[in-house]
């Protein structure tokens, strides 16, 4: 059991204490926060996260994981912070929804693999609840708005950007507005029927791969242009639900992963996802050194 | 005035150029933490522990935060010996930093042939026996009971030319007697301590949060835990001790140094803070000299106290 899977220390994080610029809410029980740090800022690139905790206090105690939301310029263009966009939920949350313009956070990042900028003709996001929160600066990027990583990373524009978005209820929709900007693709599933589609996102997703035909996709491994190229983030159930449908229908898909995290650079091996291993046997993996994004057909789902 | 400071110790056999020293599942194999520490600057490296087979680790949830600190059931998640030495043993000893490895068996026979193996690698430093992990049942056991430590602490000592460390659970009634009897058995010096056994429950699901229900709390939660289980052990047993539980200052530093430790591991800190070493190392000379010392062993056990207290603490 030795090294298998690619890993990705934190090789070019950054460590200290930011400014929060503002905390605004975006639906119910879910905030934007932006965080002044242009060095890390400069860096990161979708899919990968921060571990974020209150500057001098040590209730609590450890990090939390936040998906990059996007990065906002200054003036001259160059990234000067990060936004992250978090669901109120628990004590980090509540004290951070607290947080007004000018108070402090301590902030460790980038971290983990983010999403590969491997090409595609239409990209399609599947995200559940709060899992919307990685795809804003993966869509621009994929519409050719934006470009991330440094030195910035180049990705082949797609000619379509789909966000399948399902939620309990439709005022926990959170960022619609951002995505329709961008001129991304905006599908709703809610549970309770309040906005869109009334049952799973995956009706909304297998309802728009019908709509595309059959496709097939070369090996994943492979770099050339695929035709569809799914990525999911959500509850794991839906996660499942997405890779099983992707299988049927020959489309690749990765899925960000939100493991139980204590460090966010793997040291302490918490966040670990049962992923397969080339011989077929399977693997505690690390989410935050490993991940959070895998192929989803890797993910052994319990 | 500070950089006449004298940061160097010895732990038996062992000396290293400072005190500060990183705890054992706590800083990965150190790769992961290139880029945020300079390596090069700690006292010592403890990477996680290994055992002699591969071991996938226990089920998640693996850590959960509580009050002050976290519980944590890794349950000794590595890829064995084989896959420690082949890829994690060459990077670690190139960095210059004092190694030291952490290893566990699961009987008296693989201590002491890891300890063998371990020792015809060159670059290795010290070896510390992780007789204590509470996350898996024989590893506590040689904690737990003054004549297996005893045991295994020599066995090894017999088998290897390595300077030893023990470290000892605090999950035990008298944990004098476990550091008297690894001093005994040849060790270089003792750490005190590893986690203390705890649990959390999800009482709305009426289940526990762990996946192997009951694990070990670290974090500053314990310090006073750690803190008293190296003074009495200064108290009574002449071995160099390693203090470790909570520690994440340089006021946490001192105490433990002023209490009786010789070094110090930072453990769970490293999680939260991942720079704490570099700053606790920066304030380090300063801390000592404002105690009118000039040299970190100067500081070790200067703690003054009036009277001999009950040895069980306060009773009322």
């Amino acid at each position: 059991m030795i090294e298998k899977a690619a890993t990705c220390f934190a090789d070019q994080a950054w460590h200290g204490t930011a400014a929060v610029v503002e905390n605004v809410q975006l639906a119910r029980n879910t905030w934007r926060i932006r965080v002044e740090c242009p060095e890390l800022a400069r860096r990161i690139l979708p899919g990968q996260f921060v571990m974020v905790r209150l500057a001098e206090s040590n209730d609590p105690l450890l990090g939390r994981p936040l998906a990059l939301y996007d990065t906002y310029p200054a003036a001259d263009g160059h990234p000067q912070g990060i936004d992250l966009v978090y669901l109120v939920i628990g004590r980090m949350t509540r004290k951070l929804q607290s947080l007004a313009a000018g108070a402090r956070v301590e902030i460790w990042g980038p971290l983990g693999n983010g999403f590969r900028p491997r090409a595609t003709d239409h990209l399609v996001m599947v995200a559940g609840g709060i899992g919307q929160t990685p795809f804003p600066a993966l869509a621009q990027e994929y519409l050719g708005l934006r470009t991330y990583g440094d030195p910035p990373r180049t990705v082949e524009p797609a000619k379509k950007v789909t966000l399948c978005y399902g939620v309990r209820s439709a005022e926990y929709l959170a960022g619609l507005d951002d995505f329709r900007r961008l001129g991304v693709d905006v599908r709703v599933a809610t549970d309770d029927g309040s906005a869109g589609h009334h049952g799973f996102v995956t009706d909304v997703l297998r309802k728009l791969l019908d709509e595309i035909g059959p496709v097939s996709s070369p090996a994943d491994d492979g770099q050339q242009r695929v035709p569809v190229r799914i990525v999911s983030c959500g509850p794991e159930p839906m996660m499942h639900a997405v890779t099983e449908l992707a299988t049927q229908r020959d489309v690749l898909c990765e899925v960000s992963l939100e493991t139980p995290m204590a460090c966010g650079i793997g040291i302490c091996f918490s966040c670990v996802a049962k992923v397969r291993q080339a011989d077929g046997t399977w693997d505690y993996r690390r989410t935050c050194v490993e991940g959070p994004v895998f192929n989803g057909a890797s993910i052994v789902w319990d | 005035m500070t950089a006449s400071v004298d940061l160097s110790i010895t732990l038996g056999r062992l000396q290293l150029p400072n005190p500060i020293l990183v705890a054992s599942g706590t800083f990965g194999y150190a790769r992961e933490m290139a880029n945020l520490v300079d390596l090069s600057r700690l006292g010592g490296m403890i990477p996680k522990t290994i055992t002699a087979a591969p071991r996938a680790g226990n089920p998640p949830w693996r850590t959960v935060e509580t009050a002050g600190g976290m519980l944590n059931s890794i349950g000794l998640d590595n890829d064995g010996i084989d896959a420690f030495i082949a890829h994690h043993l060459p990077y670690l000893t190139s960095l210059g930093t004092p190694l030291i490895v952490s290893i566990a068996g699961s009987n008296y026979d693989e201590f002491v042939a890891m300890a063998a193996r371990l020792d015809s690698c060159a670059g290795i430093a010290a070896l510390e026996l992780n007789i204590s992990c509470p996350n898996v049942s024989h590893g506590v056991d040689f904690g737990a009971d003054p004549v297996m430590c005893h045991k295994v602490v020599s066995g090894v000592r017999q088998a290897c030319s390595l300077p030893i460390l023990a470290k000892l659970t605090p999950n035990v009634t008298d944990i004098v007697s476990i550091a008297k009897a690894a001093a005994e058995g040849g060790a270089d010096a003792v750490t005190l301590i590893n986690t203390c056994l705890g649990m959390a429950v999800d009482w709305r699901r009426q289940r526990p949060i762990l996946g192997n229900v009951v694990g070990g709390l670290s974090g500053p939660a314990i310090k006073p835990i750690a803190l008293a289980a190296v003074y009495r052990v200064a108290q009574k047993v002449q071995v160099p001790i390693v203090g470790v539980g909570g520690i994440a200052s340089i006021d946490d530093v001192m105490e433990f140094l002023v209490a009786g430790a010789t070094a110090v591991q930072i453990g769970t800190a490293n999680f939260y803070h991942p720079t704490i070493t570099m700053q606790i190392l920066d304030a380090l000379p300063e801390a000592v000299a404002s105690l009118g010392a000039h040299a970190v062993r100067d500081v070790v056990g200067t703690l003054k106290t009036k009277a001999a207290q009950h040895p069980a603490g306060a009773c009322k």
